[in-house]
Parts: C-alpha cells; structure tokens; sequence
C-alpha cells in the first residue's frame, strides 16, 4: 500500500465543493478520482465517508444529484453545486485559510 | 424548514433512496474493478458496505432517531426476554392506572359536571339550614331533608309563598324558577299504560335554565296558572320511544293518572332535568299537581297558600357581576323576616330554617351526597394502589439493574457512550411505563362499565353516564411515566457508574458506594409496600365483615322464595272503597296462580329502605318528647304473617274478621309491646293513631320482632294493620305484592303481568323482583365495597409480594458468593434459608408496624360504612397481619430455597 494521509477532519466538504466548482457536475467515483489524483495521490476518500458526506450536502442544499449517462455509457449520480453551495465554498475556503495562516505562525521557525 | 422538507421526501420515499444508494455504490464498484482490474481488490478496498450505507441513511434520518427506533427494538427484545418481569411490572401499572382513572372519572361526572344547560354557573340552589332539633314552622314536608354532620338538617323545599316572595322580590337573580319531584305517574299513551318519572316545574323553569325545545313548544308562563288548558313537555326519550319522534305526537292527548294533558313539546335530547340520577319523562306545570295528585293530598287547593307547607324546590339565575356571597347577603334577611312571621310563638321563631344559597351548576346534591364519601374512599384507595404499583415499577427495575450491571459493564467497556447507555435504559422503562399505560385505557375502560352498573345497582334510568375522562388518563399516566423516568434513570446512571473491572469479575468486592444506596432504597420501597397493603387488607376485611354481619341478620321472615312487585291502581283512577276492592280481587286471583303457596300484600316493601311512621296516643302514657311516641307503621293483606312467616307469639294474626266496618285492630311487634306497655301483655290493649285521633285501635296480636326498614338500624316498634282499616288514617294508594311461590319467583312475572292486565289493562305492573333481591339491594353499597376492597387489597398484596421477591432474589444473586464460602466452610441449607427469611421477616415487621399505626389511625374514618363491628376489630387486623406475614414468607421463600441450593464450588468459581 502505498503512504496516503487522511484528509484533515472537517475539509471533506470543502474539497468536494472545490471539486465540484471545479468539474461542474461529476459522479462520486470521479470526485474520489479528482481529489486523489490533483493531490497527487497524498489524499485519498474513503467511500464510507464520500457518500455520507455527499447524502450530508443534498440534506443541506449545498449539492443537486441527477441520474445521468456518463461518458463510459453508464448510468450514474451526477452532483452539481449549487448557489447555496457555492457560497459555502467561499465561507468554508476562508475558514481554512484563516486556520492555515494560524497553525502556521504557530509552527513558524521563531 | 427547507432541510426538513427534503427530509420529509426522502422518507416519503425512502425505498426509491435505497435503490439509488445501492446503483451509485454498483457504479462505483465497477469503476474501481476497472481501475484495479479485479472485482475482488476493488471489494477489498472499499470496506464495509452496508456500514456506509446506514451512514448515509443517518444522515438523512439524524442519528437520534435511528437510534431511537433501535433503543425501542432493542428494549422490546429485552421485553419479551424478561416475561415475568414484564409481566408483572405492565400489569401492576395498568391496574394502577386503570383503576385510578376510573374512579376519578366518576368523582368527575357525580362533583363536578355541568348541567346541559346555558350558563350553568349562574344557576343557584336555593337551600335551608336549621338547627339539631325540631323545626316546627316545618308543619309539613314532601320533598327532601339530610342530616347534617352537625346534627342539623338541610331541605330544598319551601312553601310556596316563600318561593313566590323570593321569586318577585329580589336585585340579584335574572329570574328565579321552582319544581318538584311528582314521582312515578301512569302514563297512558295510546291505550299503554306504563309508570314514568315525572317533574312539575314553574312556568319560569325552561326559560330560566336557557333550554331550546327538541320539538313544539316548553312549558311557559301561561301554561303555569290556575285555569290554563293542561299541557305538558315530554322528554326526548318518550317521544322517540312511543311516538317514534314523530310530529304528530304534539297536540295529542296523553293520561296522567287518569287526568289528559296536551303535548305541547318535547325537551332536547341531552336534557333530563337538574337531578343528575333521575331522568323525568314529563314536565307538568306546577299548577296541573292537582290534577295528576289529586288522590294523595287532599291539601291542593291550601298547597300554595300554606306557608307552613314545605314542598317547592327553587333554582335562581345569577345577575351578571353578581356573587353567590351577595345573593345570600341580599336574600337571607329577606327570608330570615318571613320564616319568623309565620311562627306563631317564641319558641317557634328560634328555630326557624335560615337560607343557605349553593352552586347550581352541577345540579341537584342527592347524587353527591349518596355517593361523595364512597368514592372519597375509593379514591383514596385507589391512589395507594397506585403508588404501590409504582413503588413497585422502581423495586422492579432497581433489581433489574442489578442483575444487569455485567451487561452494562461489557457494553461500557466496548466502548459505549454511557449517555448512549443511559438514554437505551431510559428507553426501556418508558416503553413499561407506556404499555402499562395502554393496557391501562382498557382497565379503565371496563372500570367505568362495572361501576356504572354498581352504581346503577340494578336501576334502569340511571343517567349518570361517566366517560373515560382523558384528563385523568393523562394525569396518571404522567405519574407513571415520571415513575418510569426517576427510577430508570436512577437505575440508568447508577448502572453505568459501575467501576468495569471488578463488575466484568463480579465479585464481592463490587459491592460500590451506589450500591449499598440502591439496596436501602429498595429495602424502603418494599417496606412502604406492605405498610400500604396492610392498610388496604385491614379496609378489605372491615368491610367484608360489615357484609358478612349484614347477610346474617335475622331479618324475622322468610325471605325465599318471595315474588315481590308494585301495584298502582290509584293512579289509574281508582278511589276509596274501589281501590280497596280491586286490591282485594287482584289478591284473590293472584292466590289461584298454581305455584303460588300464599299472597298477601303491604303498602310498602319490607327491608327495602322505605317505611312510613306515624304518632301513637297510648292512654296512661304521655308524650315528654314528640320523637319517643312514633312508632312504624305497615298496612297489610290478608295472611301476611303466614306469607312472610312472621310467627305470632300472642294472640292471633289479622284475619277477616277484621273488615272495614269492624273494631280497628292491630298486631305490633316486641318493640312496640316492651316500649309502650312494659311488663304486661299489650292484647286488648287500646291505642290511638296520630296525637289527636281517638283512641280507637284494639291490639289483638303480638308478632316476633321482624326487620323493618333496613338492615342496618336498630328494630323500631312496627303496628300491622290491615288495609281495609288503614283508610281511616291514611289514605291506601299503591300495594305491593308478596307471593311465596313454591318454585323460581320470577318464573311467574309474566303470569302476574296477565293477571293484572285481565283485571284491568290500564294498570301497570312495577318493579317486579324478589324479596331477598330487594334485600339485597339495601346493601349493594356495602357489597361493592367489599368486592372492591378485596380486589384492591389483592391487587396490593400481590404487588408487594412481587417487590419483595424481586428485592429478596436480587440480594441473594449479590451475595451468591458469600453464600457460597459460608456453605463451604459447613453452614447448613436450613440456616441459609433461615439467614435469608429472617430478612424478610424484618423487613416485613417494620413494613407492618409502620402500617398497623396507619390502620389505627385512620380506619375511624370508615366508622360509618361498618356494621356489627368497631373500626380496629381485633380479629380483622390479626387476620390482615397474619396474611401479610403469610405473603412476605411465601414470597421470601423462593430465593431463600434458592440461596440453600447454591452449590459452593460452583458460586466459588464464579469469581
């Protein structure tokens, strides 16, 4: 197996709204499949996580789920974002960033 | 709001959600076999399905309510593992929850329901009060009078110029309305005679109660005055019943008592007049009562002028703003100024009745005072039922816990949440608490039906319908539930406190702080347990002594075998020597039946809690006080002491020698002879009827002293005289029928009902029953308090037998070791055993002297329901005690054996 880190606790929502900002609509092997592969396989989803999260952002409006062909002709649950999604991204990418520059004054080389 | 909408779409379709979720996971899976290139890597790899499917269901459901619904599967499961606990904890709180809200819905319909009618919280009864004593303006009085506590007495009824000055003079009533009860009156519709309950009312009294009639027109203020053309109003049920609600009865003309009335109208459905247990069937106008009386009174014409007449009960509506307080204020004087006015001395105006208003709104009293201090007691039985059901709810799942603390342990320390473990015990006992509480609708429910007919005790017209009061239901259950939550969540957090380690070991070392707390508090609990049953076992057997002594009595007759049934034959006009003659043909007809040994008849029945009294005049004797010089009075047929087998011990019976135009002759019984001629034989003696009449009557017979009115009261002197004779006092007006039968009494009503009907249609046979029925009947208060009582100290035993035996074999799994190392170093099985018991018997004895002192304080308070014994009789309290004792030994027993049979080795290893 190769060394994969977990993905922080609390940025799953974040990354799949990036990934869905950044793909339009994708089915969740593909969201899975994009975070891997644009972390260079450091991050990996685990599914037991990816569609409760997923399940999560419908209950909350953050996502629309539609039946869909996917390019291999299969049928498959396409996610997209929605406005509200949107600007939960924002929120949510601003709290990072405000946590990231925090953490890093912390273990900055005094 | 949003989120909870699209939450309550994924429920709506909740197997369309499972489908989806299981396609997305398929289509995931083949991707992956794609990437991987194998089925199985990518199976590997993705873990555990079905966990992420419920993940992502929670999500959708939120995580309390999964596991709500799975705390209520798990608690169902422990449930039905558990039978007898279960068992026994359900139906303890039905019973208590059930029977409480049957007796509280009662006490509900009888205190407190309103009268249909508009307003009923203006509505005012006029009452008065007087002073222990005579009342002597009181000349005369039909109506009703209590005792008071005080030894005074209280009435409804007033002269009818009392009613019209209250009624014409006053600030504080809108309008003031009077009745009176007219008693049961042939009514003759059709050419069908049948016996109905009438009521006369003012031509105010509809108005003044706000009704609305169902059909036609209510009595008004025209039809009530001399001269107007006799109308009547006719209750909802008559109408619907002989006229098939139909608008052609108005208009037509019925027979009151032989006199015709117009119908005018017919009163609303809901309605049956302002005495809550009787349901009138028509209204007739106070001034038509010399039609449907005439026979009774010969006063008619002087009734509503007499002021000292008391027969006329009055209501009054309220003026908006004002009270009761100032109404009394306002009227009392008013009143006060009148009564002494017609007192003709001193003497006389002290001790005139004052006005004393009440609260109208629920009705006439009667109910309430016949059935109040009943049911205060019942209630209060009752509530201790409850409690010990739910002390018995918390004894149950405090041993409960106990037995489970290893349970607990291995889920804490699996890693459980103890919130998690304290919210699936919560879980639990609100589950016992709710089906205890259902189970106890349909207690209370079948509660209702069996008192309504206890109640009722056999009258057809009982209007008294409680129903199941909601409020009530709720109230008791809220006591269960909170029962359910303190002690569950007692039980809960102490579980869940338990150190895991030695609990998982379950040694004796485990004995924490808590525990030795939970034990105490379980040891209280079965003590409060059989101090409360013994309270209830001692009130049990009073009151099945009081019947047991009342169905011993020696009533002084034969009371088998005896057809008993009412006749009234002057209500279908029948007078004087007519009346007499048709008595005396029905009695001849009624002796030729086959299978009727002898007839004879009574103006009243015996032992039925009727009597009729009269003054005596005896020559040589006077009167220093009014009250000593009555005596009881019943007029009789021909062979009544033979019927009823009333042996006369001197002389000779009543016989036909005693005609009408004959000497007036009478045989009284051994009060009577001992009161009035002490120490000398009263035959040939004379006496007089009445204080003035002359003293005309020979005593010709002495009868053995036989029960006259009632069980309960002492023998009063009793004169027989025939009813041929009794007219010159008392005017004859119904009979009763005795006929001793040789086989079922009753096989023969139908017989009796075409005798009379041959003799003349148009009178009605009534109350067709049996003499030991109607015996019965007088103590049918008592009988349902000793059934009642013994079902509830039953009730109460077995619960605290089961809290025992719960608390009992909880201490005995606790100490299983110890047991064990004392068997193992030699103690026998018996001292085991003894070790065990002897717990129980202190336990037991502090429960029974905690509750002997209740039962020595508290049981004066049924003094007067008892009969034949005092309230702290020794015998009912040693076999009360001795069958505690008995219980708490049996119950004991069975974890004390239990403790005997523990095998060392086995308890040892344990550890």
């Amino acid at each position: 197996m190769e060394a994969r880190s977990e993905i922080p606790p609390g940025t799953l929502y974040m990354l799949i709204l990036k990934t869905l900002a950044r793909l339009g609509s994708m089915h969740g092997y593909g969201i899975a499949q994009h975070i891997q592969q644009t972390s260079d396989d450091v991050l990996q989803v685990e599914e037991g996580s990816l569609y409760p999260a997923l399940q999560r952002m419908l209950i909350k409006g953050w996502v629309l789920a539609e039946w869909r062909q996917s390019e291999n002709n299969r049928r498959a649950r396409y996610y997209a974002l929605t406005p509200s999604g949107r600007k939960q991204l924002i929120r949510e990418l601003r709290e990072f960033e405000r946590v990231m520059a925090a953490i890093g004054r912390v273990i900055q080389p005094a | 709001m949003k989120q909870l909408w699209r939450r309550l779409q994924w429920f709506v379709h909740r197997s369309r959600f499972e489908r989806e979720l299981d396609e997305e996971m398929r289509h995931h899976l083949a991707l992956k076999a794609e990437e991987r290139g194998s089925v199985e890597a990518a199976n590997r790899q993705f873990g555990n399905v079905t966990l992420w499917k419920e993940n992502s269901r929670a999500m959708w459901t939120g995580r309390f309510w999964e596991q709500v619904g799975q705390d209520i599967r798990y608690g169902l499961r422990a449930m039905t593992a558990n039978r007898l606990f279960t068992a026994m904890a359900v139906l303890s709180l039905a019973l208590g929850i059930g029977a409480n809200t049957a007796i509280y819905s009662f006490m509900d319909a009888i205190m407190l329901r309103a009268l249909p009618v508009a307003h009923p919280e203006q509505l005012v009864i006029l009452n008065w009060r007087a002073k222990a004593g005579d009342v002597p303006v009181v000349r005369n009085h039909t109506g009703s009078s209590y005792e008071e506590p005080d030894g005074g007495k209280t009435s409804p009824d007033y002269p009818y110029p009392a009613y019209e000055l209250l009624r014409d003079n006053n600030h504080v009533f809108s309008t003031v309305f009077g009745y009176a009860w007219a008693g049961r009156l042939n009514l003759l519709v059709d050419g069908q005679a049948e016996l109905a309950e009438g009521q006369y009312v003012s031509g105010g009294y509809f108005a003044g109660l706000g009704i609305r009639p169902a059909a036609g027109r209510l009595i008004g203020f025209d039809d009530d005055r001399p001269g107007a053309i006799p109308v009547v109003t006719i209750a909802y049920s008559l109408w619907q019943r002989r006229f098939g609600s139909s608008p052609a009865a108005l208009g037509k003309t019925i027979l009151i008592n032989g006199s015709p009335f117009l119908i005018a109208g017919v009163s609303p459905p809901e309605f049956f007049g302002v005495s809550p247990p009787s349901a009138p069937l028509v209204f007739i106008p106070v001034h038509d009562l010399g039609l449907v009386d005439s026979n009774r009174y010969n006063d008619v014409g002087t009734r509503f002028i007499d002021s000292h007449f008391y027969w006329i009960e009055m209501m009054g509506r309220l003026k908006p703003g004002v009270s009761l307080r100032r109404a009394q204020a306002a009227l009392s004087g008013q009143f006060r100024q009148w009564v002494a006015s017609t007192g003709q001395n001193e003497k006389e105006r002290a001790s005139v009745p004052a006005l004393w208003l009440q609260e109208g709104g629920s009705g006439v009293d009667s109910l309430r005072r016949q059935y109040s201090k009943p049911l205060y007691i019942l209630m209060t039985m009752v509530a201790l039922i409850l409690a010990i059901a739910c002390a018995n709810i918390a004894n149950l799942l405090l041993a409960r816990a106990a037995a489970r603390s290893r349970e607990m342990a291995v889920r804490l320390s699996l890693g459980a949440g103890r919130l998690r473990v304290v919210r699936q015990l919560l879980t639990e006992s609100l589950l016992l608490s709710l089906s205890g509480g259902a189970l106890g609708i349909l207690v209370a429910m079948l509660g209702i039906r069996s008192l309504t007919l206890l109640l009722a005790n056999g009258r057809d017209n009982f209007t008294l319908g409680a129903a199941l009061d909601w409020r009530v239901l709720l109230f008791t259950m809220l006591v269960a539930i909170a029962t359910g939550i303190v002690f569950g969540l007692a039980h809960a957090i102490q579980s869940t406190k338990v150190d895991i380690t030695p609990a998982l070991k379950e040694t004796r070392a485990g004995s924490s702080r808590g525990r030795t707390r939970r034990f105490g508090l379980s040891h209280l609990l079965v003590v409060s347990q059989i101090a409360v049953s013994l309270l209830l076992a001692a009130a049990a057997g009073l009151f099945v002594r009081t019947l047991e002594n009342l169905h011993s009595v020696d009533v002084g007759f034969n009371r088998a075998n005896v057809l008993l049934f009412n006749v009234n034959a002057a209500q279908a006009g029948y007078k004087d020597a007519a009346l007499r003659n048709f008595y005396t043909t029905l009695h001849r007809r009624f002796q030729a039946i086959p299978g009727v040994r002898n007839a004879t008849m009574t103006h009243l029945p015996l032992v039925a809690g009727s009597g009729s009294g009269t003054g005596v005049t005896i020559p040589g004797l006077s009167a220093t006080n009014r009250e000593t010089m009555i005596t009881s009075l019943v007029q009789i047929g021909p062979e009544f002491f033979e019927t009823m087998q009333v042996p006369i011990l001197l002389g000779r019976p009543i016989d036909a020698r005693d005609r009408e135009d004959a000497q007036v002759t009478a045989v009284v019984n051994e009060v009577f002879a001992q009161k009035y001629f002490p120490g000398v034989s009263p035959i040939g003696r004379h006496f007089g009827f009445g204080g003035t009449k002359p003293v005309d009557t020979e005593i010709v017979g002495l009868a053995r002293n036989a029960r006259y009115k009632s069980l309960k009261r002492e023998i009063p002197p009793v004169v027989y005289i025939s009813y041929l004779q009794a007219g010159k006092n008392r005017p004859l007006e119904w009979m009763y029928f005795e006929l001793r039968t040789i086989g079922d009494p009753l096989a023969l009503a139908n017989t009796v009902r075409r005798v009379v009907r041959e003799v003349d249609p148009q009178v009605p046979v009534a109350d067709i029953t049996t003499q030991s029925r109607t015996i019965d009947a007088t103590i049918a208060q008592e009988r349902t308090f000793a059934n009642l009582c013994t079902c509830f100290a039953a009730l109460a035993l077995t619960m605290a037998c089961v809290g025992l035996y719960a608390t009992m074999a909880y201490a005995v799994t606790r100490r299983t070791s110890e047991i064990g190392i004392r068997m193992a170093l030699g103690a026998q099985r018996r001292r085991i055993v003894w070790m065990v018991l002897r717990e129980v018997l202190v336990l037991a004895a502090v429960g029974l002297a905690i509750g002997f002192t209740a039962v020595w304080q508290t049981t004066k308070f049924l003094q007067s329901f008892l009969f034949g014994l005092k309230p702290n009789d020794p015998l009912v309290l040693a076999a009360a005690v001795s069958i505690l004792i008995a219980c708490a030994i049996l119950a004991g027993y069975a974890p004390a054996w239990r403790a005997s049979r523990i095998d060392p080795m086995v308890a040892l290893r344990h550890e």
